[in-house]
């Protein structure tokens, strides 16, 4: 994984920034929202996901583009968070003064 | 914590261009990937000693495949791929390279080439024997065909070196190892090659054995041939060593009294066991030849030419052989000279006198045994009797003054009656001679020194 990450961090950073950019919006943005069923079953998908890449079922070629994957998502995720709490720091901070 | 929940159901939309970045990270770097993981597995296996390694990388699992000399070298193989960093899986194809029993190696020498089979135990063992190979034989094409195999004997490579070195002294042939056991055949390349090859292998490393030698050297030639035209003996060919060199030469030179020895002999090593005792005995039959040739091969001798006469043809025929030591093969193709036209006595009395003035009839030291040596010149001299069928011969014998005059008297008409019985033996007839012992009355020279003596004590033929 540290190889992966030093190899490609500019893949990596990328993923993050774009986490980052969907989190700013996210706070403010009016799009329809994933319904809770929906998000559980994201989140087994995800954890299936994770739990076939750390036991290496997935041979091959396959196997590796789903660990790319899977660490562009974690870090796509991340940004997420920080725009999200930014945004929101951000928004909580302006609205006294407004 | 909650708004972040909130929040995170509308990070979806992201996932969209997520999706694409990683389909384009992933088209674009899956190969390098695949080589940079390639380039540092091979890396990591610079150092250990293994067969038919083939690396191929699929994302990110290595597969690995490869003949590996050992149990330990082939799990510590498949530890160092492990080890490189960013491998995810390592697919272990790797096996033992297959155990040969018996274990052999072979070095095949034809004319052109040499041919280095069987097996080797190590990729260094072999490329070390197939440069040993080319340096020891410089400049004959080497072709290596060694397969790699565990189950060596200890110290292969040195037994294998050692007997390299000795496809070198062959002309052709095969040397196998077989465990530690040695087969040679073949044929040396100079004389003396057998033995040189023999010697060496007394150096094989503890435990290695010689089952079969089977090397053959070239025929050990020697030749003699006497020409009567330019009177000479001419020896060609090998001798063993300078000491029979020397005694050959000396027994030439007492058994061609009057042929001048032309010497073109060699030493060389590979002589046939006996090679002296034979080779002298027919020197003295090639002597009682008019002309002739004596070839020594290996342990046949032949002997071809012209004797003076028909009993000595006989004795030629049977009697040479019968000195020889065991093993050796004799073959005469002997034929009678025709007989010279007969002469008057008194030119047979100039060609006794000339025969004596270049050898004389010797005896054995104080004894009336005529010595081998003289065979040659009695065969000439009979020859001339027989041109002078009429003539009566006196067999005077003279000796010089040391010891006791009778004594001396006694000896000397003893040495004169061996010489007719010799005349007689070869079909004279025995009324044509009279032996007549002058002792030491008759002096040619002075008794003072060992020269004058030497000259005193001898035969005369007096034609009546």
């Amino acid at each position: 994984m540290t190889v992966l990450a030093t190899f490609f961090w500019g893949w990596l950073l990328g993923a993050a920034l774009l986490g980052f950019g969907m989190g700013w919006i996210a706070v403010v943005h009016r799009a329809q929202a994933v319904s809770k069923v929906w998000m559980i079953w994201l989140a087994v998908l995800a954890a299936a996901l994770v739990a076939a890449s750390f036991a290496r079922v997935v041979p091959g070629r396959f196997g590796y583009w789903l660990d790319l994957f899977l660490i562009m998502f974690a870090l796509y995720l991340v940004g997420c968070a920080i725009g999200s709490w930014l945004r929101d720091w951000v928004v909580s901070r302006s609205k006294p003064a407004s | 914590m909650h708004g972040l929940f909130k929040w995170s159901s509308k990070w979806w939309p992201g996932m969209i261009p997520l999706v694409v970045l990683w389909g384009i990270a992933a088209w674009t770097s899956t190969a390098t990937v695949e080589a940079d993981l390639a380039a540092r597995s091979n890396a990591a296996l610079k150092d250990t000693v293994l067969d038919k390694r083939r690396i191929g990388v699929d994302g990110r699992d290595v597969t690995f495949a490869a003949n590996a000399f050992s149990e330990d070298g082939r799990l510590s193989a498949v530890a160092s791929v492990e080890a490189v960093p960013g491998v995810r899986l390592v697919n272990d194809e790797t096996r033992l390279v297959p155990e040969a029993k018996p274990f052999v190696w072979s070095a095949e020498r034809d004319v052109v080439r040499v041919t280095l089979g069987g097996n080797a135990p190590l990729p260094s063992s072999k490329s070390k024997l197939a440069e040993a190979a080319k340096a020891s034989l410089g400049g004959v094409e080497v072709v290596d065909q060694m397969a790699l195999a565990r189950g060596a004997p200890s110290r292969f490579d040195t037994a294998a070196l050692l007997l390299l070195d000795q496809i070198g002294k062959l002309k052709e042939g095969k040397i196998t190892l077989t465990d530690n056991k040695v087969n040679l055949a073949g044929m040396a390349r100079e004389l003396g090659g057998r033995e040189a090859v023999a010697a060496a292998l007394k150096n094989l490393p503890e435990g290695y054995s010689i089952a079969a030698n089977d090397i053959k050297a070239p025929p050990y030639v020697f030749q003699a041939y006497k020409d009567p035209v330019a009177v000479t003996l001419t020896l060609t060919g090998y001798v063993p060593d300078n000491n029979v060199h020397a005694a050959l030469v000396a027994a030439a030179g007492r058994k061609f009294f009057s042929e001048k020895v032309v010497d073109n002999l060699k030493a060389s090593l590979g002589a046939p066991s006996g090679f002296a005792a034979a080779v002298v005995p027919a020197l003295g039959a090639l002597s009682r030849l008019s002309t002739g040739t004596l070839v020594v091969s290996d342990r046949e001798v032949k002997l071809s030419g012209d004797a003076l006469y028909d009993a000595a043809a006989g004795q030629i025929r049977d009697g040479l052989g019968k000195d020889f030591p065991q093993g050796w093969q004799y073959k005469a193709e002997v034929t009678v000279k025709p007989a010279a036209a007969p002469v008057d006595p008194t030119v047979c009395q100039q060609l006794f006198s000339e025969i004596f003035s270049k050898g004389k009839i010797r005896f054995e030291s104080g004894k009336a045994d005529i010595v081998a040596d003289s065979a040659g010149l009695l065969d000439r001299l009979i020859e001339t009797a027989m041109r002078c069928p009429n003539a009566t011969i006196e067999v005077a014998g003279h000796t010089d003054s040391d010891g006791e005059e009778a004594a001396n008297q006694a000896l000397s008409e003893r040495r004169a009656q061996a010489v007719v019985d010799y005349l007689v033996r070869a079909g004279l007839p025995a009324n044509r001679f009279t032996p007549i012992g002058y002792g030491s009355t008759q002096p040619l020279a002075g008794n003072e020194n060992e020269d004058g003596k030497a000259q005193n004590r001898r035969i005369e033929f007096v034609v009546k």
